[in-house]
């Protein structure tokens, strides 16, 4: 079988490089082995948050500029500035079709409040977690009823309120906390030890308790101007159930990125698929790309795991794997190994050094910093020091950024994803 | 003791991704999903069997959750394996006859008339209802007079005159049930200029496994593997399957589930529309006529985990005049032998329910899906017709109406 793109990995920087290509006419497919890191993401796609000496960025393209001159190394300096924008108002617009609006403050980063209580610099978020109007009442000091279900476990509302209100933005604003019954919660059938924020975004798919639910929230929330929510407001239908919500309880709602499954992910992923699927893409999941077959400095073909001896043939290929995590990079006991292909990989051979002694550094891990080796155009090099010509990198899988101490994450694998299209289409 | 290459429970991270996907899990609280059932529970099983939970038999092993793992877990058969190694086997007359598709066949087509007739009849219904817990409300297939291969058997030498030749495994749904389709496979086939060669087979097993019959199931397996290889390397033919869980059976289960190798047969086989796919791409499409059919195509969970979706899509898009939607993938909820059990059949249709919304939202002519048992589910529980992708291929070929 043959395409004249095929992207391996499903994630953020694979799909929306497939959604780009797709659109120019390209014929797709991607193959990915499991759901992506966007299943655990909060959501809200970083751009840049925090500068080396863990200083805030607030105006991240402004930044930037300076930035990529002194990192050439870094996955945005293979991107450029102007290419960077580009690519990030192309993913919003594409979201958009699907009907999810993306929030960006011009060109400024916002923040928005994690499951801790703490704030983070970030560049889109979805509407229901961050507005305009969520702004207006936090400068007018609005009070905020943080609100949970009861029995849900991976949100605290008091702790997040705690820290909350260590932050000098918060100082002197009243926020309070309070629970509200899940209808099906009594149900002695439940099992107690799934209640997680997919189930509650389920029944809210359904619509089944919105009216009870906003009553028990408004009743809750007393006189605060806010109700602040693990995001649970369900992943196919969410604008909806935000606007109708907002309508019965007359407050402004506004969700918490929660601990993993990310129903804010999940959202963004749907909508992500459903996109490529709409342009004409494949998407093969549950698969594993094993190996290809190397010639002349071009990846002829790839082998996978249930495709056996056919071999899946295309003019280019983009690798997008992601990091340890996802399995686009593995770890031995003393080296760093890209497992697909072999190619070169930036690591230190040190395994002492892989690390730092505390859990969370000032400077980040460094194996957070490690990946595959790439040139400008983001090809790679095979183990021998090959040029693979038409295999492009993208993503988590790169090296030399740290997309925790950064808050760059998102951000990357949009703009190399976007980049890599561009390049591919640039080429034919 | 402890298996040490059966440990893939320990690559399980705990993201709780798995059970987001599982359709059982969506459909009853009943069952606490694969993440909990599977890899979180197998580390206590291995220890101590008592510490078994009779929740785990809610799973269907449609493996979605292997689809959405992002660490490789074998969740699905981690579930299946636990429910047959732990298990105490109690004789169930009702799972013996739904296991022993093969068994069943080879006498009900003998007698098919009597058999179509009576299932359908209300004293019988109570009966099977009543006691041996098959639900009233499930239809079943009917049978057809006398098998496929009987049929095949006048037809041998014709196929076997053909240069290029695949052996065809047919499976018990074609060879007791539906010789049609068997006949579209060989209508199709032929058209690109490939002889079908049937050999002896047995029944590939998945009713077997998903009624902890395992030793039969191994046997089938067995003989299966031998069978089909001689056949095959014979005359340098592929082998292909026109039932996505059969082939997923020969393919998958053997050396996963029943730790069977099959590495004789495996890269010979093909889903018959990767088969037919590739020879479309190197230029070898028949004449087609125009179906002029508005059909919505859903695509077996099976299918799915062997990534072969992609194949029956691209070939349907070769249907002139063929106007297709493809659906939201989702489990139709049958599973199998699963949707004909009384203690899961409200499940079933609960897991069902969102398939049968969709498809009734695009209002087709015709469904269309690669499984026998998706076909009988969709057919009991929507107003519309199922047709395999092979047939509507057939009709193309031989323009007669679909
Ligand atoms: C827990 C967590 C939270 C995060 N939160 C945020 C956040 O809030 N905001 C933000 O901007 N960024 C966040 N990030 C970072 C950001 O989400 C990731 O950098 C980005 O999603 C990476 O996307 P990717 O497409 O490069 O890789 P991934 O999302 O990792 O996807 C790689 C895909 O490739 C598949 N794959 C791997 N090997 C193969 C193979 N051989 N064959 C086929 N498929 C294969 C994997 O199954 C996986 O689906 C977070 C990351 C993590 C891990
Ligand atoms: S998806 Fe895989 S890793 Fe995650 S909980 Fe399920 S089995 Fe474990
Ligand atoms: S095989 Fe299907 S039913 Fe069983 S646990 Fe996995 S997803 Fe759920």
């Amino acid at each position: 079988m043959r395409y004249d793109c095929v992207i391996i990995g499903g994630g953020l920087s694979g799909i929306t490089c497939g959604i780009r290509l797709a659109e120019k006419g390209a014929s797709c497919a991607v193959i990915s082995t499991g759901m992506s890191a966007l299943h655990f993401s909060s959501g809200s796609i970083d751009l840049f948050g925090h500068e080396g000496e863990g200083k805030t960025v607030f105006r991240p393209f402004e930044f930037l500029d300076d930035f990529i001159g002194s990192n050439p190394l870094h996955p945005y300096a293979r991107c450029g500035s102007s290419q960077i924008r580009e690519a990030l108002f192309y993913f919003r617009d594409q979201l958009g079709r699907e009907d999810i609006d993306l929030y960006n403050n011009d060109d400024a980063n916002h923040f928005h409040v994690t499951t801790l209580g703490t704030l983070k610099p970030t560049f889109f978020s979805q509407r229901s977690v961050f507005n305009e109007k969520i702004r207006q009442a936090f400068e007018k000091k609005s009070k905020i009823a943080a609100l949970n279900f009861e029995g849900y476990r991976d949100f605290y509302p008091e702790l997040a309120v705690i820290n909350l209100k260590r932050n000098i933005l918060f100082r002197n604003i009243e926020i309070i906390s309070g629970k509200i019954l899940y209808p099906d919660y009594g149900d002695p059938r439940r099992n107690p030890f799934e209640y997680r924020s997919i189930d509650i975004a389920r029944i809210f798919d359904t619509e089944r308790y919105l009216e009870d639910l906003a009553a028990q929230i408004r009743a809750a929330a007393g006189d605060a101007a806010f109700a602040a929510m693990p995001a649970f407001l369900g992943i196919t239908n969410f604008k909806r159930h935000h606007q109708l919500l907002q309508q019965l309880t007359g407050l402004l709602i506004y969700e918490i990125p929660t601990l993993p499954p990310s129903i804010l992910g999940m959202r963004i992923d749907n909508a992500l698929k459903s996109r490529f699927a709409a342009l004409g893409g494949v998407y093969i999941a549950g698969d594993t790309v094993k190996s290809g077959t190397i010639s002349g400095g071009r990846l002829e073909s790839v082998y996978t795991e249930n495709g056996g001896a056919s071999a899946l043939g295309a003019g280019n290929f983009v690798l997008a794997s992601g990091s340890f995590f996802s399995g686009g990079l593995v770890s031995e006991f003393s080296r760093v190994r890209e497992p697909v292909f072999g190619l070169r990989v930036h690591s230190d051979a040190e395994r002492s050094r892989w690390y730092a002694p505390e859990f969370f550094p000032r400077d980040g891990h460094p194996f957070l910093e490690y990946g595959v080796e790439t040139d400008e155009r983001l090809n790679p090099l095979t183990d021998d020091g090959q040029r693979i010509a038409n295999l492009y990198c993208i993503g988590a899988l790169l090296p030399h950024y740290n997309p925790i101490r950064e808050g760059s994450g998102g951000g990357v694998a949009v703009s190399t994803g976007y980049r890599a299209a561009e390049l591919i289409l640039a080429g034919n | 003791m402890i298996k040490l290459e059966n440990i893939s429970f320990d690559h399980c991270i705990k993201c709780t991704v798995c059970t987001i996907y599982c359709p059982v899990a969506r459909a009853t609280h009943h069952f606490p999903g694969p993440k909990q059932s599977g890899p979180d529970t197998e580390r206590l099983r291995i220890k101590n069997p008592e510490l078994l939970d009779d929740s785990l038999k809610y799973c269907t092993n449609c493996k979605r959750c292997e689809i959405a793992c992002p660490s490789n877990v074998k969740i699905a058969d981690i579930i299946q394996s636990s429910k047959w190694r732990y298990f105490k086997n109690v004789f169930r007359v009702r799972d013996f006859f739904l296991a022993r598709t093969d068994l069943m066949g080879s006498v009900a087509t003998r007698v098919s008339y009597l058999v179509n007739f009576f299932i359908k009849l209300f004293p019988v219904k109570f009966f099977l209802d009543r006691f041996m817990k098959i639900p009233s409300e499930r239809r079943f297939p009917k049978y057809a007079q006398g098998t496929f291969l009987s049929w095949y058997n006048k037809h041998r030498k014709e196929q076997e005159a053909f240069a290029e030749k695949a052996v065809y495994f047919h499976g018990c749904y074609v060879n007791y049930n539906n010789h049609d389709l068997g006949k579209d496979v060989l209508t199709v086939l032929n058209a690109i200029n490939v002889g079908v060669i049937v050999t002896d087979e047995k029944c590939c097993g998945v009713p077997l496994i998903a009624n902890g019959y395992i030793d039969k199931a191994r046997k089938n397996a067995l003989f299966n593997i031998h069978s089909l290889e001689k056949s095959a390397s014979a005359i340098g033919a592929r082998i292909v399957s026109a039932s996505s869980s059969c082939s997923f059976a020969l393919k998958h289960e053997y050396p996963n589930l029943l730790e069977i190798d099959n590495s004789a047969i495996l890269d010979d086989l093909d889903y018959i529309t990767r088969f037919i796919h590739e020879r479309f791409e190197n230029g070898n499409v028949p004449a087609m006529k125009p179906v002029p059919v508005r059909a919505a195509y859903h695509s077996p969970c099976h299918l799915e985990r062997m990534g072969g979706v992609m194949n029956t899509i691209e070939v349907l898009k070769k249907i002139p005049g063929l106007d297709l939607t493809i659906l939201h993938s989702e489990c139709c909820g049958i599973a199998g032998t699963y949707g004909f059990k009384k203690e899961y059949y409200k499940v079933a249709q609960k897991v069902g329910a969102e398939l049968f919304k969709r498809i009734e939202r695009v209002n087709p002519e015709i469904v269309i899906t690669d499984c026998e048992t998706c076909k009988w589910q969709i057919e009991m529980s929507t107003p519309y017709r199922v047709e395999h992708p092979v047939t509507v291929l057939a009709r193309a070929i031989d323009g007669k109406k679909l």
